[in-house]
């Protein structure tokens, strides 16, 4: 399995996560489990069944070639048991309007590459590159490595979007493959990172520390979730390592917004996570200045 | 009521040199319009130059469908005769002119002439409102005569090189008509200029607003010493250009920076105007460009190679683009030549412009245009390098030196459609093309793919033939005296442009569904010869049910390859569908006798026009819907990003063809938010072989009419939190969120 992996989707002309245009690869599978997921279908290691209930005809076609009973009716409407789904992947094609996919699918490195390098001249013209994403990319680590690595043999600039938390010799040893890292600062609390991630982050400051003392470029990028992180003690925190880490490339906030609940509503994890309204514009600005009247300055929205 | 006194005199005059050489013929025409169709000077023009066409006439351009070179307007005076109740004397009057024109009427003389193959299968004049694979075009358009020249020596010179070319001819004893007619028409000229002189010093005269009274008198005197000078100054040059253009009726308008550019600096240095008035001034010119409301034409280019003074053009060229940015107008289609190495405050500016709304400038790209040109057309490097393009289309001629009107259409959609179906219509049930067999009868791909060829072949072939005839018949018919007076070399021939004159007479063609035609093949070819999932008579009758009932079969035809996708299997079907169609069509030239005849792909309503006559197609397009745009992918069937997209529309070849259109929509926020994303993606373009682009920043609206329909917004980017996405892809709640934040 080495030489493949499962991905979400490959988004070309990406121009928000990293520099210039890119190609970003969605990784699935992620050890963290945020309550504002914007990417909730990348979580899980396996591929899923999706349904999107807005295209559903509720025709039923799909019932009757399901080797399982995952799809079934409810008051006259399409139901799916999520946990009975055996992947066959029979439905997909049998529904007439789409509305059923698989999200998640193996590749090989060599597929991933042959996309990449198609839009290689406009990395090259702006600047850009490939950026590996998810879910986290260090959770399938041999084919994040393998992809790293024939990006840089094509000279092709590379960024690693990354939660932080996965173990630190993987860390040192992709090192050399990444130009730049796009690493998470999700909460400064240690149990409230743990309420809220999953995880503690004592391992992800670990390794933070580690890579900006090994040269590493790094942008710091910082969701912040209305009610729950945009307190005064987490931009302190922000603010407390901008002022510690000075070669940081710099500080990008990330507003929340809600795409992420359509997306799970579709494999039926709506319920895993909050349920908030998408961070107006006005609210984010006044982060921005909050940050900047706290000393802040090489920070921007991302 | 229409009042028909013109229309009538017109008639009387032509009837009375019916039979006098053409050019004396023409010449008596033109007095006898002129300045009869002019019209006055409105509040605010700093220039003198409106006209009102009438139904009766002589053009070189079109006045309807088939109203051109010596033209009636048969529908319309038709219609005035059962809308107005006019005097039994004048009705029979006008009875009588339609009566005679019937056979005088250029485009009847034309189809008169056809062969009576070419009747058979060009049935109709009608193509926008009939069902058919070709159909000729009645037009002598996109006529760009040497303004330079013209500016250069002005009236006096022309004058004085007529007498000077008719002397030569009269001791060489050769026909002197043409240059008799040439000095009425130059009379005409003059007369307009005096004409409208005397008109506007009356307003001076009765205008009470003191600095309004000054402007008008300038204006005044600007015509009149145009009448016995050549141009000093910009004002002069610009008024000298805009009666001839209008005169000639010439609606596109070549590299104004070369022949404006000098003017403009020399009156700066002079402190004759500065920068301020000289924008006056082409705000005015840009908003009587605006009125004369062309739809397709009003082509002003700027920028580009082998301009004599670039540093004056260059300056020109800002203005022009600042008048373009101010004015706000949908005409003039303000175009950028640009080149690696030229001045880049220019293409900065065109940004600018098109970020300020305009879809203007188009841009054009030298370093691929001018190679492509040399290969299309044979023109030399050099030549090349003074290419313009005319109208919406686009296709390339040289200023003053080529021709090459589109004088036909073909449908390939239709095309191809006919073929599955053995030469009969889908539409109208009649057999219109060649019966090369049914679809049951190709056994293989490349048999279907052959009888397609041979289809557009024979439409192809007799549109060539067609455009040689309407040529022939305009050449016996007139010399269009202001146009070949500024036409290499018909001044020194002594012939007319279309009568032997000019030196590169060539004619294109347009061809539409391009893209619509190779991706039915790919799914043709995919699912019913190779993977074997759909029968020829299921594709058939999915089709003729237009989908109905077959939804399964209308997704699987939908998801087949899509050109625009930077998919090799349909980019290489697009490919093979485009060069055979322009190598075919290439190849056309030398049996008919034109210097070239080429393919245009092109960008104007006629996709949606033809589209309405066209059945469903089995690329998943519904009966009657639009075909794509240009060498666009067909209803934002690019879904895999605009990098992809590029990467496919540069694929097909640009060497074999008169111009192709690239239509390209940006979200204002990629637009403004992120300039140096949008200058890279458009230098990758243009590094990779892109040979224009036509860039629309969509505001609001375009996001609110992609709530309503959709699928013909695929590509358009939004940015949503932390990323990207495709707008359409979103949940409608979500979009409405987008939609609603996008006002701030």
């Amino acid at each position: 399995m080495n030489d493949s992996g499962i991905i979400v989707d490959i988004q070309r002309f990406s121009i928000h996560d990293g520099p210039g245009i890119r190609t970003t690869v969605f990784l699935k599978g992620c050890p963290l489990n945020c309550k504002w997921c914007h990417n909730p279908e990348a979580i899980a290691y396996k591929p899923q069944l999706s349904f999107n209930q807005e295209k559903c005809l509720n025709c039923f076609a799909c019932l009757s070639v399901c080797p399982t009973s995952t799809h079934y009716i409810k008051d006259n409407k399409h139901e799916i048991n999520f946990s009975l789904c055996q992947l066959s992947g029979d439905c997909v094609p049998a529904c007439p309007n789409e509305a059923l996919s698989i999200t998640g699918k193996i590749n090989s490195v060599e597929q991933v590459i042959e996309l990449i390098l198609k839009d290689k001249d406009f990395y090259i013209n702006s600047g850009g590159g490939v950026t590996i994403s998810g879910g986290e990319p260090m959770t399938q680590f041999q084919f994040t490595k393998q992809i790293l690595k024939a990006c840089k043999d094509n000279s092709i600039h590379t960024t690693l979007d990354t939660c932080g938390h996965a173990p630190s010799e993987k860390y040192l040893e992709i090192l050399p493959l990444v130009d730049l890292f796009l690493y998470d600062y999700k909460e400064s609390d240690y149990d409230k990172h743990k309420e809220y991630t999953g995880v503690y982050n004592d391992l992800i400051q670990k390794n933070f520390n580690m890579l900006y003392g090994a040269s590493a470029k790094i942008i710091l990028r910082c969701p912040i979730v209305p009610g729950i992180n945009d307190t005064d003690r987490h931009f302190e925190a922000i603010c407390d390592l901008y002022k510690e880490y000075p070669k940081l490339v710099g500080i990008e906030i990330m507003p929340y917004h809600n795409i992420g609940l359509d997306k799970a509503r579709k494999i039926g994890a709506e319920e895993k996570f909050i349920s908030i309204d998408t961070t107006d514009k006005e609210k984010s600005r006044k982060w921005i200045s909050t940050l900047h009247e706290l000393g802040c300055t090489n920070i921007r929205l991302g | 009521m229409k009042d028909y006194s013109k229309e009538l005199k017109i008639t009387e005059v032509y009837k009375e040199y019916k039979d006098a050489h053409p050019a004396i013929k023409e010449a008596m025409c033109l007095k006898a319009e002129y300045p009869a169709y002019f019209t006055p000077l409105q509040d605010g023009d700093l220039f003198a130059g409106r006209l009102q066409q009438g139904r009766v006439g002589f053009t070189i351009d079109e006045w309807g469908p088939t109203a051109f070179a010596y033209y009636c307007q048969f529908e319309e005076i038709e219609n005035d005769l059962k809308t107005y109740d006019y005097p039994a004397e004048e009705k029979v009057k006008i009875e009588e002119m339609l009566k005679f024109w019937e056979t005088e009427d250029t485009s009847n003389k034309i189809r008169k002439e056809y062969p009576p193959l070419m009747a058979q299968y060009l049935f109709s004049d009608d193509w926008m409102n009939t069902s058919g694979i070709a159909f000729p075009l009645y037009r002598l358009t996109g006529s760009t005569p040497n303004f330079k020249k013209l500016l250069d020596i002005g009236i006096p010179g022309i004058y004085k090189e007529i007498e000077e070319l008719k002397a030569t001819a009269e001791e060489d004893r050769r026909d002197v008509k043409f240059y008799e007619g040439m000095k009425i028409a130059i009379d005409v000229l003059a007369d307009v200029c005096l004409y409208y002189e005397k008109e506007i010093r009356l307003l001076a005269e009765i205008s009470t607003i003191d600095e309004k009274k000054e402007e008008l008198n300038k204006i005044a005197d600007t015509l009149h010493i145009i009448t016995i000078s050549k141009p000093r100054t910009l004002r002069e040059a610009i008024q000298l250009f805009w009666i001839y253009t209008y005169a000639a009726d010439i609606r596109n308008y070549g590299r104004m920076d070369i022949y404006m550019g000098d003017f403009l600096v020399n009156d700066l240095n002079a402190g004759i105007i500065d920068e301020d008035e000289a924008l006056k001034y082409l705000k005015s010119l840009w908003q009587l460009m605006a009125d004369r409301n062309t739809v397709v034409h009003n082509r002003v280019i700027i920028g580009g190679k082998s301009r004599p003074n670039e540093a004056n053009a260059d300056r020109f060229a800002l203005l022009a683009m600042e008048a373009t940015r101010t004015v706000k107008e949908i005409e003039p289609q303000l175009s950028l030549r640009f080149y690696e190495g030229m001045n880049p405050a220019l293409f900065e500016k065109a940004l600018d412009v098109i970020g300020g709304g305009a879809t203007y400038p188009i841009l054009y790209n030298d370093d691929i245009n001018i190679n492509s040109i040399n290969n299309a057309f044979g023109f030399s490097i050099k030549e090349a390098e003074r290419y313009f393009t005319p109208y919406g289309c686009g296709e390339f001629i040289l200023e003053g030196r080529s021709f090459g009107t589109p004088s036909g259409v073909i449908n390939l959609l239709k095309a191809l459609e006919v073929t599955l179906r053995n030469g009969v219509d889908p539409v109208t049930g009649k057999v219109i093309g060649l019966q090369l067999g049914n679809f049951e009868d190709f056994h293989s791909f490349d048999d279907l793919m052959n009888a397609y060829k041979k289809q557009v072949e024979f439409f192809v072939s007799l549109l060539a033939e067609q455009e040689v005839l309407e040529y022939k018949i305009c050449g016996e018919e007139a010399p269009f005296l202001y146009n070949s007076l500024l036409y290499d070399d018909c001044m020194a021939k002594g012939k007319g442009m279309f009568a032997g004159g000019i030196k590169y007479l060539g004619g294109t063609l347009e061809t539409y569904g391009n893209t619509n035609t190779a991706d039915s093949l790919t799914a043709i070819k995919e699912l019913i010869y190779e993977r074997k999932l759909i029968s020829k008579k299921e594709l058939l009758d999915v089709l003729d049910n237009n989908f109905a009932g077959y939804e399964n079969i209308q997704l699987k035809l939908a998801n087949a390859p899509k050109y625009g996708n930077n998919n090799e299997i349909a980019d290489s079907m697009l490919e093979r569908v485009h060069n055979h169609v322009c190598n075919f069509v290439r190849n056309q030239a030398e049996r008919v006798g034109l210097h070239s005849y080429l393919v245009v792909i092109i960008n104007n309503s006629a996709n949606t026009l033809m589209g309405r006559s066209t059945h469903a197609s089995a690329d998943g397009r519904k009966a009657f819907e639009h075909m794509n745009n240009g060498n666009a992918p067909s209803g934002g069937n690019d879904k895999e990003g605009v990098t992809a997209m590029l990467n496919s529309i540069v694929k097909p070849s640009t060497a074999i063809h008169a111009g192709s259109v690239q239509n390209m929509k940006f979200s204002p926020e990629l637009f403004f938010e992120r300039r140096d994303i949008i200058k890279s993606l458009l230098k990758t373009y243009f590094d990779k072989g892109g040979s224009q682009a036509m860039i629309t920043v969509l505001n609001r609206g375009d996001l609110e009419n992609a709530l309503v329909e959709p699928e013909k917004y695929r590509n358009l980017f939004v940015r949503v939190g932390g990323f990207s996405a495709r707008f359409v892809e979103l949940s409608t709640e979500v979009q409405k969120d987008i939609l609603s934040r996008t006002l701030y």
